[in-house]
């Protein structure tokens, strides 16, 4: 019993076990604050992939500029993008990604991207095109709180995250709370995060055993809800946005930053583990 | 010399009447075991309760017909509410859960971010925290474990939701074995198409129609109820399980007998 509650993405990140997180670092430790103070993610835009975002939510900051919604048509064939002008989130998940992103990089441009069908009709089909349309659009970062375990699904999910390497759209995933194949988490070219237990958004871990590599804040974190309320909430999904915050202010302090560079500053300026 | 004959008309009548005793046994056992089922998901429901002392635990399975998920058995004090509950896959925690397969546990909810209000209001009882894990087999997500209000946290951790997960990992297995070759009719067609040549396959239609034609039919809808009723009879004790034996032995009996006076009498009236 207790073998099978070891595996977990995020155990390499929780307090007992964070000492494995020692490496040598080739580049040496960067100055986190000649990196990080005054950025705030202007010129970046995020496009957050979820249950959509509240825009009128105070902790979004009205910074919200666009909103679609992901459909598949009356044969359910091809996904269509419909602009969602009410700016809804039908649970709260995507408006606390929201909220965490903009407590981060206030000036970063956010964009909502609702994949949650009405039904459970070709889900992983939906969240394939709306990461399709946010790397069409040249979102800068795009945030990724959900993944699929379709094997159907691997190929094309390959192929978007090599895509999205390839167009300089960083990729921030948060891997999957029980172990397991995910997608597009586990691609080496996506940003995969766990939750660790520190009540400190400006704390995240570099993990040299990948597939998981970054752990951050995703522990009782007090997150903005839908119908303008706030929870606290526990859940990889929501470790992901404090990296994807991160990454908004690496790209808007360095504008053509790839995505290796900017995964290489993270993890160069990442906590040493105590 | 006769033509080259398919198996539908190599089968004589009292082959075909073995084959629809066994699809009515299959049928009957299949009965039962969804009463199995749930028996299985409702004691992991329960350990779930106690384990985490928490006010309910409730397992809820995507239903495919309906496109809505279903809660199909809960335990604890605030979890009776919640059974046959019906919500949409996208509506809430337990659709957001399901929709994307990541699990999460929330709690300190403000009054107008309930989670999925209308249901918290609908089961009766509105949780301070929750979390909810999906129910993930080979093909996919297939529903959700959701437990309410820890009575010794104000909020599930991290190594809660995983203990969830290894819950939710029982159900999975227990619902993945009592759903295999649930469907008679392929397991008949499958075991047909084994033995006879690939030209045969209209023929073991044919077959597959005749034996499983009555299964489900309307005229035998009152034998389904009792089977129903004897699938939950594993809460009997042994002397009540004794006379219900006996009497349905007295009962099969007079009806055998019956029958027989029948086909003695239509035999007397020469043959079919």
């Amino acid at each position: 019993m207790t073998e099978a509650l070891l595996p977990a993405w995020s155990e390499p990140f929780v307090e007992e076990r964070r000492a494995g997180l020692v490496r040598s670092r080739p580049l040496g430790e960067l100055d986190r604050a000649s990196l990080f103070d005054g950025a705030d993610g202007a010129g970046v835009t995020v496009a957050i992939i979820d249950s959509g975002v509240e825009r009128d939510h105070p902790a979004v900051g009205g910074r919200l500029v666009r909103s679609v919604v992901i459909e598949l048509g009356e044969n359910d064939d091809e996904p269509t993008v419909r602009v969602d002008d009410e700016a809804l989130d039908v649970v709260g998940h995507g408006t606390a990604a929201a909220g965490i992103i903009h407590a981060l990089a206030p000036a970063a441009e956010l964009v909502s991207i609702r994949v949650l069908g009405p039904d459970n009709r070709g889900k992983g089909v939906i969240f394939a095109a709306g990461l399709e349309w946010a790397i069409g659009q040249g979102a800068t970062v795009v945030n990724l709180s959900l993944s699929s375990r379709s094997e159907v699904m691997f190929p094309i999910f390959h192929d978007l995250a090599d895509r999205a390497y390839f167009a300089n759209c960083l990729l921030v995933s948060a891997a999957n709370n029980v172990q397991g194949a995910s997608y597009p988490s586990l691609f080496a070219a996506v940003v995969s995060v766990a939750a660790h237990d520190i009540a400190d958004p400006w704390t995240w871990f570099y993990n040299p055993a990948p597939p998981v590599e970054f752990g951050a804040y995703g522990v009782d974190v007090e997150v903005a809800w839908k119908g303008g309320g706030r929870v606290v909430a526990t859940g990889n999904s929501f470790a992901a946005p404090h990296i994807a915050g991160l990454a908004a202010l690496i790209r808007g302090r360095y504008p053509g930053a790839t995505p290796f560079e900017v995964k290489t500053i993270l993890a160069a300026t990442a906590n040493r583990p105590a | 010399m006769s033509p080259p004959r398919g198996p539908a008309d190599r089968l004589d009548a009292d082959a075909l009447d073995l084959l629809r005793a066994i699809a009515r046994r299959g049928v009957i056992a299949r009965r039962l075991e969804e009463g199995a089922e749930r028996a299985v998901l409702r004691s992991i429901v329960e350990a779930t309760v106690r384990l985490f002392d928490a006010e309910a635990a409730s397992i809820a399975l995507y239903d495919p017909a309906l496109g809505q998920l279903v809660f199909e058995v809960a335990a604890g004090e605030q979890g009776q509410g919640v059974i046959g509950l019906a919500i949409a896959p996208d509506q809430g925690i337990a659709g957001y859960v399901f929709t994307t397969g990541q699990a999460l546990a929330l709690s300190e909810v403000e009054s107008d971010a309930r989670f999925g209000r209308g249901t918290a209001e609908a089961t009766g009882y509105v949780p301070r925290s929750i979390v909810a894990v999906p129910l993930v087999d080979e093909r996919g997500t297939i529903g959700i474990l959701e437990v309410l209000d820890k009575r010794s946290s104000v909020a599930f951790s991290l190594r809660d939701i995983e203990l969830a997960g290894v819950f939710a990992g029982q159900a999975t297995v227990a619902i993945r074995a009592s759903r295999v070759e649930r469907d008679l009719a392929s397991l008949l067609r499958a075991a047909l198409t084994s033995l006879a040549e690939p030209a045969d396959r209209p023929t073991i239609e044919r077959i597959v129609g005749l034996v499983t034609a009555d299964l489900d039919g309307d005229d035998e809808g009152r034998l389904w109820t009792i089977v129903d009723r004897v699938a939950r009879l594993r809460q009997a004790d042994p002397g009540e399980l004794e006379l219900l034996a006996e009497i349905l032995e007295v009962v099969a009996r007079r009806a055998e007998g019956r029958a027989e006076q029948r086909r003695r009498s239509g035999r007397a009236r020469g043959p079919r």
